[in-house]
């Protein structure tokens, strides 16, 4: 069981001297309590203290880092099944596969497009993170080095999906600075590999004819000293490859086997055997069901948007709502004179309601002042959606932009009226439907 | 005397069944097939009471022998309803004869025997309750008009009326329309077809109740709880019609009659009444309530208008409690204090107050149901400030004795007055607390003198003793406690356990609404938590709240303590108040509330705390809990009470300072306890703070070490 | 030593209900592990793809669909087509032309669309309402007795409105009641006990727990979902073990990334293809977080769904 805060408290020592950098040394011990700090933050703790707290902090799971720079990931370290327990740590990231085997026109073209899906979506960069390089015997070995030099230049982590350790070595030779994963070893080869991956200092993949013979694998490459690895669910069918998906991660999260205790990867542009659909359904089901590394065929501007977007909500806080930043959104073409409407800050709030403005086709902008990220009714309880800060953020920050004074709120906080007129000389305060469905009818309404 | 008119009211009936089926089968063969026409239930009120299903003459002359088995003659009154039920299947018996042959025996306006497909259309807005009840009117009414005007009042309460014998003749009589459509149905003539109706409740327990055929107990369950129908009778009731009373009365559908020779009441069965109290007695009896759906008002009344503003200038009268003597209040009152619906202006009406004028006013919502507690009067009577201001044209604020009530001259030139807030009153209160309100009525008080009064003498004494009756409600004194999963959507495994001196740790839900919520929604958020087994006193473990825990939890929560914060604390959520946390080199406790951003003492912010503590997950030495809570004396009782609180934001300490000195008084005999206690202005790390405290000589520095 | 397989072994199984009748017929639930968790458990009944129909016809549905469907003019000429569509198990008919705010059809017009639709096909049948609480109370009832021995799933009973759609088609015509909350444990839950206090039958009904298109608030559907599952098997919460059903199509093709076009979105490319990689993903997501059923509209997404349940079970 982890330790409570109060526990590594006690082993701490009680100083308050700040150089872990928390004013506290209580408050130090909650942070390393709830994983966010590593206990060795603090300097001062005796050998003895320090080695049973690493022991009983250790995470079941491994956090594994790949890539450099701003291309530098971490996978794994989580501690959960389920992401209502406590969040996800660690995103899945998509990695779009090349092959040494494909012509050169085709890498091209592919290539080309990589940098195309590049946009933001509620403050986070959406883009290829990964190219997923694969070694195609007949292709031979300089054909495949060069193909990871091209890729290792278009500035992406790169896995690199081989099983010859001489092919592998080679090709390291030209990337292993952006610390790829070398994805490549099974029961056969695994000494081997793990050589080249040790002495590359990059993280080794390793596979398995079934999850036996994968658990020996990592097993033995564990006792020769290796424990920065990523493991390859399997490429025989789309059934057992989600099975060792959801074993492996079962194992290492609900049964503390430390042996399955890393982060995986899923190669569904196997899988699905180039249908495109069945690759969009099956990335869906990996990110939802414990991929780390997801390998796909293609990730064009159609798998992104949805994809990007799923991501982004089963990787949130489920204590954290999602924000938008506030400001002046302006909907259907709005300009100056345009009616304005308000609404929290709270994302889906914002998805939602600026849809059904979109919708309605009627030119207006959305307000979105700071309301803590709640929805609306939870803002108002909270205080934190009020007639005063309606009133401060348009004073502040609309009045000077915007013509138009008539402002539409939400039903719900129909209740905020008066006080927004009376703090709000000039402004028309018009209450709103109590569903944003409703709003497509009442802006027409109010046109018409 | 009653039972024996009961018994020879079936007597006769059977007798004249046994000989109607003789004489059919003399003249039919008894192979002859007998039955209904458009039902799969044959003769559907034997086969649901015996599970046989009739479908010849044969069969018919076996089921009256059953029948007959019925028929004992005990002086009991069971015995008289068992006798009730037998006089129902054989007036089904004698119905079925006049069907053989495919005969057409009713016509225009009677309806006879109802088809299934009528049932279910009519069964689901029975099931619903947008057909509140069913009324069996039987016999002719004294007058043709006394008759009409009953179904009319029926008619108007959305109640489906069936006729049997007279009542019929005299709507036709006045030429006041019958029919399915505007749900008055003739069913016929003869008492015997009084049946049709029986049949109706009990093929809708067959249909709706999934009531097995032959499981006469579930029936009659069924029928009892779940159909609402009563049967009013006119005299002269003769023992036939006794008899087929009785079976009315086993069915669970009470009589009422304005008979008075030769019967007897029988509480909330038989019960007489004049012929206008009918429909009062009735819905009475048989506890239906009637849904208000609109509220007669010349204004708009939506939440649209809750945020609405009247300024000074264009106000027509202003109610201010702070000026003169104004109050709201809920009184609950027994069933027979109260009038449903009446709305009562004690006093002149608004037009009698000079425009923009301060007037007095007092209204008094009084409440009567069977399921009413006083406990409920304060939960209602804080939405009246919600009701009020949602009348366009109307503003409200404060409550109690210090609220404030403008009315705009546009709602008066609309013919609004304060009669009509008696009216938003009325329905607001009737509908949303359904539950436990059945019946109404609201005194408004527009004399000066009325209401100093009663301000001084009713109201004002009743806040009182809602006052006192919170502030002694202690943990032990109750038999329950309440869950509150409000929170879930956001903290999957949170859960609240409310008790009387632990509020809900968002502040906004005490035991008294859990309580309330928990009544008028029985399957909401606020379930009864029992508290029988205890198993730690000291931390306020209990083996009934840890099993309701662990269900509502989803099983994430295997334990939790009332009073402790460092053992198996309560979980929070995300939404409270305040937080507490241990202060390891002050032996004590700080709390910190959510409008205060600074730094605590624990090198910890609000935010940074309630990520740590929140989502519900339990965290030893960290808790969510509401402001009320920190005076209580139940505040981590288990590690020594509020003695061990060190520090609070300023703002918060001056807001509960009142109340925790006073439970420090009299825990502890500390005077000024607040003045012990340090704040952002004195402290905001340990050092500074564990100085002052030792200046101030705070008890928790010499208590046992919480770790 | 070999990798030691800890199956989660549950005493606990979702309801099985089924829909429709005859050879087609399908079963929703029945499993007693969570979802494609096959290495744990048997799961009899592969979750089930439904096609989505419209009697206000296709609109402006994107050219896929408009090829697919033809000259189909009629609501029953589409289900014909839709029944025939590879990958489909089942038919969903939505009335959304009763909506009071929209077309306001009367409520007969749209019970003879649902009959004719009835007749047409041999495959079972989910009529949806239109989604205003008060018209659906009285159009759903109407539908449920009309298609009376059909064994059909009615969409949705709500917290509103659940006592009419509830009687009508749980009690009075034997039909199947979809029960209706808003992503919400408790609410889901709470809609089962009151429904099921009605008198309907526990095995009558399927949830609809709501779901969101990927991207709009999803973490709220698979939280929902994955805690329904879990209280369902490992608490054997009885009143959450009925099977989901999902109607997916009527989320995805109304967001921005399905309608914005192409002249507005050049670097988006094909709207068609934005619009079916929404629906497939969104579908896919609803499955492993627990739909027994999800209801989807574009021939593409159907066959795509469906070869993946085929591949997973």
């Amino acid at each position: 069981m982890a330790l409570s805060g109060i526990q590594i408290f006690k082993m701490t020592p009680k100083t308050n001297c700040k150089d872990c950098g928390s004013p506290t040394c209580m408050a130090f011990s909650m942070k390393v309590a709830q994983g966010a700090v590593d206990i060795s933050a603090c300097p001062h703790m005796s050998e003895e203290a320090l080695a049973s707290l690493s022991e009983a902090t250790a995470p079941p799971m491994k956090t594994i880092k790949v890539g450099t720079g701003d291309g530098e990931y971490t996978l794994g370290g989580e501690t959960v099944l389920y992401r209502h327990e406590k969040t996800y740590v660690s995103k899945t990231r998509y990695a779009v596969s090349l092959c040494s085997g494909m012509d050169d026109a085709a890498i091209e073209a592919k290539l080309a497009e990589i940098p195309a899906v590049d946009y933001e979506r509620i403050g986070e960069r959406m883009y290829v993170e990964m190219l997923y390089v694969n070694y195609a015997e007949e292709a031979g070995q300089d054909k495949y080095v060069a193909l990871v030099e091209k890729a290792n230049a278009a500035g992406r982590t790169l896995v690199l999906g081989c099983k010859d350790p001489e092919v592998a070595k080679a090709a390291l030779a030209v990337c292993k600075d952006g610390k790829p994963v070398l994805n490549g070893a099974d029961a056969s080869n695994y000494e081997a590999m793990n050589a080249v991956a040790a002495e590359a200092g990059v993280v080794l993949g390793v596979t398995g004819a079934d999850l036996n013979e994968l658990y020996d694998t990592v097993a033995a490459l564990e006792k020769l000293g290796n424990k920065n690895l990523i493991l390859d669910v399997g490429c025989a069918s789309v059934k057992d490859a989600f099975a060792a998906a959801v074993q492996i991660r079962r194992a290492a999260v609900k049964d503390q086997d430390r042996t399955f205790g890393y982060p995986s990867l899923v190669n569904v542009a196997k899988l699905a055997q180039g249908d495109k659909y069945l690759q969009q359904a099956l990335v869906s089901l990996f990110t939802m069901k414990y991929g780390s590394i997801v390998v796909m065929e293609e990730l064009g501007y159609a798998e992104a948007l949805p994809l990007f977007g799923l991501r982004q909500n089963v990787f949130t806080d489920p204590q954290k709502p999602m924000k938008v930043e506030p400001g002046i959104y302006p909907i259907n073409g709005a300009d100056e004179n345009s009616v304005c409407l308000t609404t929290v800050d709270f994302a889906l709030t914002y998805f939602i309601v600026s849809g059904e403005l979109e919708r309605s086709g009627v030119p207006c902008n959305l307000l979105i002042s700071d309301a803590g990220g709640l929805s609306v009714l939870t803002a108002w309880a909270a205080g934190k959606l009020s007639s005063t800060s309606v009133a401060k953020f348009i004073t502040e920050q609309v009045e000077d932009k915007i013509k138009c004074r008539k402002l539409v709120i939400p039903g719900k906080v129909a209740v905020l009226k008066g006080d927004i007129e009376a703090k709000l000389p000039g402004w028309e305060v018009i209450v709103g439907p109590l569903e944003a469905v409703q709003l497509v009818k009442f802006l027409k309404d109010m046109q018409g | 005397m009653l039972i024996n008119r009961i018994f020879n009211g079936n007597d006769a009936v059977y007798g004249l069944t046994v000989g109607a089926i003789d004489d059919a089968i003399a003249k039919n063969g008894a192979d002859k097939a007998v039955g209904f026409p458009n039902t799969a239930y044959c003769l559907p009120c034997y086969y649901a009471v015996t599970g046989v299903k009739v479908k010849t003459l044969g069969d018919l002359k076996e089921a009256v022998g059953v029948v007959k088995t019925l028929m004992t003659r005990e002086h009991a009154l069971d015995d008289a309803l068992m006798s009730g039920v037998a006089t129902a299947l054989c007036a089904e018996f004698i119905e079925a004869l006049k069907y053989v042959d495919g005969a057409v025996p009713y016509e225009e306006p009677c309806y006879g025997h109802l088809a299934d497909a009528v049932i279910r259309e009519l069964g689901v807005p029975l099931v619903t309750g947008d057909i509140p009840g069913v009324a069996v009117v039987l016999g002719s009414a004294p007058t043709a008009k006394e008759g009409v005007d009953l179904i009319k009042s029926y008619q108007a309460q959305g109640i489906l009326v069936t006729l049997v014998g007279g009542i019929i003749d005299q709507c036709e009589e006045l030429g006041y329309k019958t029919g399915a459509n505007v749900r008055v149905i003739p069913l016929g003539k003869d008492v015997t077809s009084v049946i049709h109706v029986v049949s109706v409740a009990i093929r809708a327990a067959l249909i709706f109740g999934n009531v097995t055929p032959g499981d006469a107990g579930a029936l009659l369950a069924y029928t009892a709880e779940r159909v609402p129908a009563f049967v009013n009778a006119f005299a002269p009731i003769d023992d036939v019609i006794l008899a087929a009373g009785a079976g009315a009365i086993k069915l669970g559908f009470p009589v009422i009659s304005n008979e008075t020779e030769g019967i007897a009441e029988v509480p909330g069965a038989l019960i007489p009444a004049k012929v206008e109290d009918f429909n009062k007695t009735s819905l009475e009896a048989r506890n239906i309530k009637i849904k208000i759906t609109n509220i007669d008002i010349p204004v708009a009344f939506a939440s649209a208008f809750e945020g609405e503003i009247i300024r000074r200038g264009d106000m027509q009268v202003e109610f201010d409690g702070s000026r003169v003597d104004c109050f709201e209040l809920v009184q609950s009152k027994d069933m027979e204090e109260i009038e449903d619906h009446r709305i009562e202006i004690i006093g002149p009406e608004i037009d009698e107050f000079p425009e923009g004028s301060k007037q007095s006013i007092a209204y008094i919502v009084e409440v009567a149901g069977k399921n009413m507690q006083p406990d409920f009067e304060p939960v209602f009577e804080r939405k009246f400030h919600s009701y009020i201001n949602c009348i366009e044209g109307v503003m409200h604020t404060g409550q109690r004795d210090m609220i404030r009530v403008r009315i705009s001259k546009d709602a008066y030139q609309v013919g609004f007055r304060a009669k009509h807030i008696g009216e938003v009153l009325y329905a607001k209160v009737k509908s949303e607390f359904e539950a436990v309100v059945d019946k109404c009525q609201v005194k408004i008080y527009t004399m000066p003198e009325d209401c100093t009064k009663l301000r001084h003498e009713l109201a004002v004494p009743a806040f009182d003793k809602r006052d006192d009756r919170l502030r002694n409600l202690t943990d032990e004194s109750v038999d329950v406690y309440y869950s509150c999963i409000l929170c879930q959507a956001f903290s999957p495994s949170h859960v609240c356990v409310v008790t009387p001196e632990r509020l809900g740790l968002c502040g906004a839900v005490s035991w008294l609404d859990a309580k309330a919520t928990n009544e008028l929604d029985p399957n909401g958020p606020c379930q009864v938590i029992t508290k029988e087994k205890c198993i730690d006193d000291r931390i306020g473990e209990f083996e009934d709240v840890n099993e309701a825990v662990h269900k509502l939890s989803q099983g994430a929560l295997e334990e939790v303590s009332l009073y402790s914060i460092m053992e198996k604390p309560m979980t929070s959520c995300g939404c409270f108040e305040c937080i507490c946390g241990i202060e390891p080199f002050s032996n004590g406790v700080v709390i910190t509330n959510r409008e205060y951003a600074g730094m605590t003492p624990l090198g910890m912010t609000f935010p940074e705390l309630a990520s740590m503590t929140g989502g519900g997950v339990q965290t030893p030495g960290f808790m969510g809990h509401g402001k009320h809570f920190i005076a209580s004396k139940k505040f981590m009782k288990a590690e020594g009470g509020i003695e061990r609180i060190v520090w609070m934001p300023k703002e918060l300490k001056d807001m509960v300072a009142e109340r925790l000195n006073e439970t420090a008084k009299e825990l502890y005999g500390i005077d000024n306890f607040t003045g012990m206690v340090a704040d952002e202005t004195i402290a905001q790390d340990p050092e500074t703070l564990v100085a002052f405290l030792t200046e101030q000589g705070h008890p928790a520095l010499s208590m046992n070490p919480m770790m | 030593m070999p990798f030691n397989q800890k199956p989660q072994k549950f005493n606990a199984t979702i309801n099985t209900v089924e829909i429709g009748c005859g050879e087609k017929a399908i079963k929703l639930g029945g499993e007693s592990v969570f979802p494609f968790y096959t290495f744990d458990g048997p799961i009899d009944n592969a979750p089930k793809v439904g096609v989505e129909i419209s009697d206000l016809g296709l609109g402006d549905a994107v050219p896929g669909l408009k090829e697919f469907y033809g000259d189909a003019a009629t609501p029953a000429e589409m289900a014909k087509k839709a029944e025939a569509m590879e990958g489909a198990d089942f038919i969903c008919l939505r009335l959304e032309g009763g909506d009071p705010n929209g077309e306001n059809k009367s409520v007969e017009e749209l019970v003879a669309v649902a009959k004719e639709v009835a007749d047409a096909v041999t495959c079972p049948l989910v009529v949806e309402g239109c989604k205003n609480v008060e018209k659906d109370a009285d159009l759903l009832a109407k539908v449920a007795d009309a298609l009376q021995g059909k064994n059909v799933l009615l969409l949705s009973a709500r917290e509103e409105n659940y006592k009419a759609v509830g009687a009508a088609a749980g009690l009075a015509y034997n039909q199947k009641v979809g029960a209706e909350s808003a992503v919400d444990i408790n609410l889901a839950k709470q809609l089962n006990v009151v429904t099921t206090q009605l008198g309907v039958k526990a095995e009558s009904i399927v949830m609809n727990v709501g779901t969101a298109a990927a991207g709009y608030g999803y973490e709220y559907v698979v939280s929902t979902m994955d805690r329904i599952k879990a209280a369902a098997l490992s608490q054997d919460d009885a009143m959450l073990q009925m099977p989901i059903i999902t109607p997916v199509a009527d989320e995805t093709w109304n967001v921005k990334e399905s309608m914005a076009s192409e002249d507005d979105m050049p670097e988006w490319g094909s709207k068609e293809e934005r619009g079916i990689a929404m629906e497939i993903m969104t579908a896919s997501a609803d499955l492993a977080a627990g739909s027994n059923a999800v209801i989807l509209k574009h021939p593409q997404s159907v066959a795509t769904i469906s070869k993946m349940i085929k591949e997973l079970v």
